[in-house]
């Protein structure tokens, strides 16, 4: 039976994917810059685990708050030093800054680390269990707990403590956050700051599952962004429903159609494009009019 | 920032006189330098078409997505219908203007940032299609030129010569019209533009179309330069960064700006080719922190430092 496995495969995969869109949905819904270079930030984070494993033999599991803890260091200060003065700037300046940094740190990467394949193997990473029919790789299912607890986490501080609110009132209206005493310099860097430490955390998660390059952000910031689109731009519900959407769209037609599995890398582009144009606020999203 | 827009006659008369002075030196060029004039010429249509793009608000991210399909439909003209070398080109140029019209339709309510995500879509989705598609594009193996089908070397590089002052000549006709000052309003805010009367969807639609039509025959170009297409060549972001740092270093929204940066950076390359060799992350790199700087501390590119104090404050903002 099909059926179990397909399930599977397409919850473990919506879990990392929600994380990763997560992320970029935070740091566009505060500051309004839509962050062309968050696909790096994954990779390096993906790079970070796996030297701290292949090198100290360090879980990528335990590496993660490491990482992204040094995400938050480096997006605060990239921020600071960069974007800060950009946030005014017309959008096409934002849009080719991040872009810029994002082809720096690509390859910086290509040339520092080489373009070879890695991966991050602690031993459970390829054993598996069997529940009824269905196979549960072990590594993936890990990887995707951790994902979906991180999630929880940002959830819990978006709408629990001082600052996660203090972001989501920005994010909500600006103005009417700064008359609130909002201080919005500071809760923009802390938000970027966190939204680089999340894809960080991604990709740590991501070192033991798929392969490490210095490319590999590329893919998976369009894939983040079919996610955000999906589920309404800014919205981090819709974020999360628009993981699960994508992860199943893949993996169905990973399973169902001829070819599949290379089909499913450019779901994410016919996803991307159908929902911009047919309902670009997303499933549950404020609209994509300025 | 004004509109692409001739500052006097000069710089059309300057480009007429440089564009014969190059058609008349090829023949007796050594090979490295046609070579350079070719790249070079390829290079501006790509960023005069990216520029006319961006000047009227659409800030396209995957303009390879234009330059890749002139490059397989120049093939599947060639090597299926048998369509030599110049028809090829109208081929190119038409599925590119197709393509640009169709983008822009779809696209119509689409904002800012929200369109350039649209494009990387598009650009990526037509990388994979030609992945998935070998019956029609060889997929990964990719395409060769039928032998013999290639013109003389000279021959190609004056007809790009021509084909990329022609793209110049083209904006620089186009933006005298009253079409420069609907592209500025749209640029500013088009929903105020919409309320002076202005039809957006049309604008955008002719721009690009126009803008799409001249990255197709770019990339025609480059199949002919090859003799060899792969979607993973043809839909490479590579050459849509190059004009993308080409145009904000020359001068974004200038007639002047794309062509000034089309020389500067295939001088660099040819420059960082020497130093670090032809590793290309070293020279993405070198783009990179080009383009952030350029962005940071010069946002109206070199030609708007030339002509900063010239400008007057009705040209500006």
């Amino acid at each position: 039976m099909l059926l179990p496995q397909v399930l599977i495969d397409s919850l473990l995969l919506s879990g990392l994917y929600a994380l990763m869109a997560l992320g970029l949905a935070l740091s566009f819904g505060v500051t309004n810059v839509l962050n062309f270079a968050h696909g790096e930030a994954i990779m390096l984070g993906a790079y970070g685990a796996f030297f701290m494993f292949s090198m100290f033999g360090i879980d990528p599991l335990l590496a993660l708050p490491i990482v992204a803890l040094i995400g938050f260091g480096a997006g605060y200060l990239l921020f600071e030093t960069l974007l800060r003065r950009a946030l005014h700037a017309p959008q096409i300046n934002q849009i080719l800054l991040t872009f810029g940094i994002g082809l720096i740190l690509s390859n910086g990467a290509e040339i520092a680390f080489s373009p070879d394949m890695r991966s991050a193997n602690p031993a459970y990473a390829s054993k598996a269990i069997l529940i009824g029919s269905a196979f549960v790789p072990v590594g993936r299912l890990a990887a995707c707990v951790v994902a979906v607890v991180l999630s929880a986490a940002l959830l819990w501080w978006l709408h629990r403590t001082e600052y996660g609110r203090a972001c989501r009132a920005v994010a909500q209206n600006r103005l009417a956050a700064t008359l609130s005493a909002i201080n919005l310099n500071n809760v923009y860097a802390v938000a970027f700051g966190l939204s680089i430490a999340i894809a960080a955390a991604t990709g740590a998660a991501l070192s033991s599952v798929t392969p490490v390059t210095p490319f590999m952000g590329f893919h998976l910031l369009v894939k983040a962004f079919a996610i955000v689109v999906l589920g309404g731009m800014g919205s981090v519900g819709g974020a999360l429903i628009g993981a699960l959407l994508l992860g199943f769209l893949e993996t169905l037609v990973a399973y169902f159609v001829p070819d599949g599995i290379g089909w499913a890398e450019g779901v994410a582009f016919a996803v991307l494009f159908a929902v911009l144009i047919l309902r670009p606020g997303g499933v549950a999203g404020r609209a994509v009019h300025q | 920032m004004s509109a692409p827009r001739p500052s006097g006659s000069g710089i059309a008369v300057l480009g007429a006189v440089v564009t014969l002075g190059a058609l008349a030196v090829i023949p007796f060029n050594p090979p490295l330098l046609s070579d350079w004039l070719f790249r070079i010429a390829m290079l501006v249509m790509l960023a005069v078409s990216w520029n006319m793009m961006a000047s009227a608000g659409m800030i396209s991210l995957g303009h390879s997505a234009f330059w890749g399909l002139g490059g397989y439909c120049c093939a599947l003209a060639a090597n299926v219908l048998g369509v030599g070398f110049g028809m090829s080109f109208l081929a190119a140029a038409v599925v590119g203007a197709a393509t640009g019209l169709v983008l822009a339709l779809v696209t119509g309510r689409l904002r800012g940032v929200f369109f350039a995500v649209a494009t990387l879509a598009l650009s990526e989705g037509l990388r994979i299609a030609g992945l998935m598609l070998p019956d029609l594009t060889g997929g990964a193996a990719g395409l060769f030129l039928a032998p013999g089908a290639r013109p003389p070397a000279n021959l190609l590089y004056e007809v790009a010569v021509v084909a990329a002052a022609l793209s110049v000549a083209i904006t620089w006709l186009l933006f005298r019209t009253r079409l420069r000052f609907a592209v500025r309003a749209m640029r500013e805010n088009e929903d105020a533009a919409q309320m002076l009367g202005i039809n957006p969807l049309l604008f955008r639609a002719l721009i690009s179309a126009i803008a799409g039509a001249m990255a197709a025959t770019a990339g025609g170009f480059n199949l002919w330069y090859s003799g060899y297409i792969a979607p993973d060549i043809a839909f490479t972001l590579h050459f849509a960064i190059l004009a993308q740092i080409a145009v904000i270093i020359g001068g974004i929204n200038t007639l002047a700006g794309p062509v000034i940066g089309a020389f500067l950076i295939i001088a660099l390359s040819e420059v960082t080719r020497i130093l670090v060799g032809s590793r290309e992350g070293y020279s993405l790199l070198i783009y990179g922190v080009l383009l952030v700087a350029a962005i940071s501390f010069l946002p109206n590119g070199l030609y708007g430092l030339l002509t900063h104090r010239r400008m007057r404050p009705t040209e500006s903002a």
